[in-house]
Formats: structure tokens, C-alpha cells, sequence
């Protein structure tokens, strides 16, 4: 059976999908990246290959798509047939199950983006560019605080009668404002809605300002399993949210669509033999003239696979020195 | 008082313009470094924090020449009009003071008169020699402009990626090294012809892309991240009004103002300072000429563009043209960016596409 395997990988999360040609999801995976992407993919991979291996399934990977903000790094480790930006990716990935979506909300763990779609095409979109307040990373950092299991943290907003108001414009300011309202005796589920309504209400202030929001709206990324949230972004909006199944995972089925539409006469995937691998990416700065370049070198069994991050093509082209011989 | 040793504030390309500008009237010239994360860094570090971006790098490019023996720094103000860019001079001259420089730093209003009689002042050349060094800076800027221009309808059309901006690298290497006007000629021959060589496919039809905003990022590749070139190399044919000559025909002819004026009042009334109005007229100008995208560049914190941005989101809102905004600074990471491009230039293709059926 042809198959096609979409990998989303982001700040916080790592995300496997395989599909097949009807673009049925065959297999999908969300798993923590951990601050190593490297790994977070090979790891992903070896248990895609034992998911094939226990549920016998006859696989072969017609293409793969890559996506996420390391999408190049794991274009090159996985040898991805498409490297495909995030916003793309979602709209697609979210196209093949609502078609007639209008906006798609995204907060993952450091982004948080607005799509605007017209017949099944992003037609506009906009991603925070200075500010994190309100994405999965935040809230992650203040469930630890308040010891409360970032699973529980939806529910815990939504048993609240009363939630009070935090300002949210800055995580900084918004954390201290929570500390200041504990301090002042409010009960933790008060605070902690009116934390999801503050971060709802920064988003649609900053990163949604100005956009033609229209019905249907969906929310997707790894902040749409917070119910708090979405009852927050409803309450905001004053509309229905719809969150579809496989909310977190629709970058990589996207990435997966969009590779199996076009597909390559032959893939470049390197194969599941890369998850025992020894890979290692290094940098250095090139001297050859005034911009310093950082180049970053990608090894696998200590040969040099890839490099990038020049800006005149010298390093990136392949057949070059060694960078150790500099 | 001892020899003046000269450098100035780096922008892009004309630097080198600049360049021999000042050593035809015979200044002796050591010119800013080319901007890179290092003297960025090293610029944001002196600078004051909430300062505009340029300001940051201006002083960065300094550094190196300063460190090498200029003595003098000639800097214009007043360049864009009625923002912070006034300020560049005496605050740079502070920063530069606190940081234990004692340097003879000399703000240029940009009257011509003005411009004429300090550099004459300082370097004490005859008004033939000024006139010729005049003369043979233009000649450099307007081949600086027409060449870059010329590159922006290439590097989509070209066959063998990569030609144009090779040669875009060689041109401007050997202009740099250029010093005498006798060669020029000779030079601007080479690279025409050069240019014809490259081998284009002339019937594609492309989707064309705008750069709107602030003149000095828009126009200094570095800072911003090398926008033309990256949207170039994607397929979309680039263009920008926004340029030097641009600005100094607006210095010698006001009147243009009051014409740009006239095209916007249904969307802003009255200056912004800087160039915020003619980033709103020429926004207006490409919707009418069917472009497929446009691409606001800003430093972070801009007053003018900042101001006119929401108007440029509304027009965008109108029109259905697809708008980037890109906000510029030493905290930005090219990732960020280079995701927003990518992006855009899907949303651009479908804008096409759309067009096209």
C-alpha cells in the first residue's frame, strides 16, 4: 500500500501522521520534543516503523512532507520530498475535513496564528511576532506553578462562577498580576479562567487585529485541548469554536496531503534506519566576506548530509571542503 | 586641527556611492563596515534601547572604521522628514561620546546648499572637483539603482538559479573598487552585457510583488533579511519604488508631496512624518496596477509606518490583495521571518492563480 508520511515539528510537540492514499490517517503521533528535535524525530519514527511492524501492514512511503518551525532540520535528517511552511500546512490539513472553513485559529507552544481561508485557500494570515503570551508554553510554565496538571487546567476554568480579570498584554506582567490576585485571596479556578479569558482576548487583540474573522471558526493546535480556552475564544467571539478530531495533529496530515497530491517519482526518505543513526548538527561562522553567515552543518554517521544558513550558496552547495579543515 | 578622516553612515548598496562621493573631493575615506550580526550587535548594545533599528546599525557600521582611525563622521539627518531620523545625529554623537569617542561628527541637513557648503567646508575642494565628484556619485547611484532594478526582473526569469545574484555580487564588488570615473563607462558596459548573457525565459508570466515602507530597510538587503532576493527566488517578480533617488527627487521637487497628498485623502489627510504617506500612495498605486502582493517593511518601533499600518491593513481588507507587514530588528530571528515569507508566497500564488481563472 502507498503511504504518505506528514511530520509537524514544533517548539513543545512533535507530530507523526501517515496516511494513505484516501487520505485515511493510518497512524498518528503526538509526542514531546523535549528541546531536541533531532531525536524527537528519530524516536517518532522508530515507532511509526513499529507500528507498521506489529499491525503488519504492507507499507510503502510514497513521499514525506515536513513541517513545523524545524521543518528544514528534519527535511534533511528524514530527507523529505516537501519542507512546507506551517500556515499552508494547516489550512490544507484542515481543509480535508471542514471545507467550507472560513478561519483557522493555531496556538501551539511558542506561536500563535490566525488563518483566513476563501475556497479552500489561505488567503490571508498573520503569526505573533514579539510575543508568546498566551501560547501553550506559557500556560504550561504557569500550570507548574500553580502545581495543577496541565490536562486538569481546561476543566478547572470551566468550574469557575466567577472568573476575575488578568491583564494578559505581556506573560511578565500577566504573571505577576496572577501572583497579585492569589495574593489577594481569589479562588485558584477564578484566576486561572480568567487567565484562559485574558490570553483569548490578547490574541484577538494583537495577532487576530484587523482580520475578516468569519464563521466557521477552528481552533486547532496543542492550546485547543484546553477547554478553558475554548470556552474563552467562544465567549470572545461570541460564536461557536469548532476544535475537529485531530486537532494537534493536523500540521503533519496536512504536510501529508500536500505531498501526496504532488507526488515524487521516487522518494528521497532516507528510510526508518536513520532512528539508530548518529546524527549531529554543528555551526560556524563562514569568513569569506563582510555578512559572517552562521552555517549549520547536518552529519549523519559523521558524513556531512546537508548545510544551510549561507547566504551566498558556497556552503550549501555539497561538494566542498570539510568544515573541519577551516 | 589634524587631518580629517572620514567615514559615514552605511546604507546598503550606496554605500559605496557614498564612498566616492567623498574621496572626489578629495577626503581622505575609510567606509563603515558592511552591516552583519556582529556590528548589530554591537550597535543595539550602545544604542538606546527604544531607538529606531537604523539608528542601531549606523552605529554598529561605525564602529569598525572608527576603531581603524576615522576621526570625522558625516551623517545626514532630517532625511525622511519629520520622524526620529532628526534626532540620528545628536544622539549618535552622545552615544558615541559616552562610549569615550571624541569624534567631529557632522550632521548634514539635507538642503543641497547646505550638503555643498559643509562638505566643501571640510574638504576645502575646488567647486570643479565638487562638482565632478557630484557628478560621478550620481553616476554611481542611478547605476546602483538601475542594476538592482534589472535583478529584480531576472532572478525570477533566470534559468540557472543563483546567475543574477553572482553577478549582482560581482557588480557591485568592482564598483566598489572602482575610483576612477574614466572606467566607469567601461564598467557599466561590462555588466549590461553580462546581464544580457544570463539566459531568462521571457513569456513567463509572473506574480508580481510590492515592497512598501521604510526606505532604509527596505533598501538595505542585510536588515531586511534579504526579502527581494528570497521573494525573487520563489518566482514572484519584485518591484519598489522606494529608493534613494526617489527621496532626493522629492527633496529637489516638494511638489510631489502635495501630489501623493491628493491621491490619499480619502485615507489619510495629512503627513505622518517619514515616509508614511507615500507608503499608503504606493500601496494604492499597486492595487490599481494588479499586483499580487505587497510587503510592508518596518525597523520595530517605526512612528510613521506604525501609524499608516493600520490604513495599509484596511486597503488590504478592501482590495483582497494579499499584505505582509514584516517588523524589523535585532531581535527578530530570520526563522520567524523566513516562515512569514514562505507563507506569504503561497497566499500570493493562490492570489494569482485566482486572477488568472
Amino acid at each position: 500500500m502507498k503511504t504518505y508520511l506528514g511530520i509537524d515539528v514544533g517548539s513543545i510537540s512533535t507530530k507523526f501522521v501517515l496516511i494513505d492514499e484516501r487520505n485515511q490517517i493510518l497512524f498518528s503521533l503526538y509526542r514531546r520534543t523535549e528541546g531536541n528535535p533531532i531525536k524527537a524525530v528519530q524516536e517518532g519514527l522508530r515507532e511509526v516503523k513499529n507500528h507498521i511492524k506489529n499491525h503488519s501492514i504492507n507499507v510503502d512511503i510514497g513521499g514525506v512532507g515536513t513541517t513545523g518551525s524545524a521543518r528544514h532540520l528534519a527535511g534533511v535528517i528524514t530527507g523529505a520530498d516537501l519542507i512546507k511552511n506551517e500556515i499552508t500546512t494547516h489550512a490544507k490539513g484542515t481543509c480535508f475535513f471542514i471545507p467550507n472553513v472560513k478561519t483557522i485559529i493555531e496556538i501551539g507552544g511558542q506561536d500563535s496564528k490566525i488563518i483566513i481561508l476563501e475556497n479552500k485557500v489561505a488567503v490571508d494570515f498573520a503569526m505573533n511576532l514579539i510575543c508568546a503570551a498566551g501560547t501553550g508554553s506559557f500556560l504550561d510554565a504557569q500550570a507548574f506553578r500553580l502545581k495543577i496538571p496541565i490536562e486538569k487546567f481546561g476543566e478547572l476554568a470551566l468550574s469557575s462562577k466567577n472568573p476575575t480579570n488578568i491583564g494578559s498584554r505581556c506573560t511578565v506582567f500577566c504573571e505577576s498580576d496572577m501572583i497579585h490576585k492569589q495574593q489577594m485571596g481569589h479562588k485558584i479556578e477564578d484566576i486561572v479562567a480568567g487567565l484562559c479569558q485574558g490570553l483569548a482576548r490578547n490574541f484577538l487583540a494583537s495577532v487576530a487585529k484587523g482580520k475578516n474573522i468569519q464563521k466557521p471558526i477552528v481552533f486547532l493546535g496543542g492550546v485547543s485541548e484546553n477547554v478553558g480556552m475554548r470556552k474563552a475564544f467562544e465567549d470572545a467571539l461570541e460564536q461557536k469554536i469548532i476544535v475537529p478530531k485531530y486537532n494537534t495533529i493536523l500540521g503533519a496530515f496536512g504536510a501529508a496531503v500536500l505531498i501526496k497530491e504532488n507526488p515524487p517519482q521516487k522518494t528521497k526518505f532516507l528510510g526508518f534506519g536513520i532512528s539508530d543513526k548518529d546524527i549531529k548538527c554543528t555551526s560556524f561562522h563562514c569568513k569569506g566576506c563582510p555578512n559572517q553567515c552562521e552555517v549549520i552543518e547536518a552529519r549523519i554517521d559523521g558524513k556531512v548530509v546537508a548545510r544551510w544558513g549561507d547566504r551566498c550558496g558556497k556552503w550549501s552547495g555539497l561538494n566542498i571542503i570539510d568544515s573541519n579543515e577551516i | 586641527m589634524e587631518k580629517p578622516i572620514v567615514t559615514f553612515a552605511g546604507w546598503g548598496n550606496y554605500t559605496i556611492a557614498f564612498k566616492s562621493l567623498l574621496e572626489g573631493v578629495g577626503l581622505e575615506v575609510i567606509p563603515p563596515a558592511k552591516t552583519n550580526s556582529k556590528t548589530i550587535a554591537e550597535g543595539a548594545k550602545m544604542a538606546p534601547e527604544m531607538f529606531c533599528f537604523p539608528m542601531k546599525v549606523t552605529i554598529g557600521n561605525y564602529m569598525p572604521a572608527l576603531r581603524k582611525g576615522a576621526n570625522t563622521i558625516f551623517m545626514t539627518e532630517n532625511v525622511g522628514g519629520s520622524c526620529r531620523q532628526r534626532y540620528y545625529g545628536a544622539i549618535q554623537e552622545k552615544v558615541l561620546k559616552d562610549n569615550g569617542w571624541e569624534i567631529n561628527f557632522v550632521n548634514l541637513k539635507v538642503s543641497p546648499r547646505q550638503l555643498y557648503s559643509k562638505i566643501k567646508e571640510i574638504s576645502k575642494a575646488s567647486f570643479w572637483q565638487m562638482l565632478r565628484a557630484i557628478r560621478f556619485f550620481f553616476k554611481k547611484l542611478i547605476l546602483i539603482e538601475r542594476i538592482e532594478k534589472m535583478a529584480q526582473y531576472y532572478r525570477p526569469r533566470e534559468v540557472e538559479k543563483g546567475t543574477t545574484d553572482k553577478l549582482l555580487f560581482w557588480f557591485f564588488l568592482k564598483l566598489e573598487e572602482l575610483n576612477k570615473e574614466k572606467y566607469f563607462s567601461g564598467l557599466k558596459k561590462e555588466v549590461l552585457k553580462r546581464f544580457s548573457r544570463i539566459k531568462i525565459d521571457k513569456n513567463k508570466v509572473l506574480p508580481k510583488v510590492a515592497l512598501i515602507g521604510e526606505i532604509y530597510t527596505v533598501t538595505d538587503s542585510t536588515i531586511n533579511f534579504e526579502v527581494e532576493k528570497k521573494l525573487g527566488n520563489e518566482g514572484m517578480e519584485v518591484h519598489r519604488e522606494m529608493e534613494l533617488s526617489y527621496h532626493l527627487k522629492k527633496v529637489i521637487f516638494p511638489w510631489k508631496d502635495w501630489l501623493i497628498q491628493r491621491k490619499i485623502n480619502p485615507y489619510l489627510k495629512s503627513t505622518v512624518g517619514g515616509h508614511g504617506r507615500d507608503a499608503v500612495y504606493e500601496m494604492l498605486h499597486y492595487v490599481k496596477k494588479d499586483f499580487n502582493g505587497v510587503v510592508h517593511l518596518l525597523p520595530f518601533g517605526c512612528m510613521p509606518e506604525v501609524t499608516v499600518r493600520p490604513i495599509l491593513e484596511k486597503i488590504h481588507q478592501e482590495s483582497g490583495i494579499p499584505f505582509l507587514s514584516l517588523s524589523l530588528d535585532e531581535q527578530v530571528a530570520e526563522a520567524g521571518i523566513n516562515t512569514r515569507i514562505e507563507a506569504f508566497v503561497d497566499v500570493v500564488i493562490n492570489h494569482f492563480k485566482n486572477k488568472k481563472t
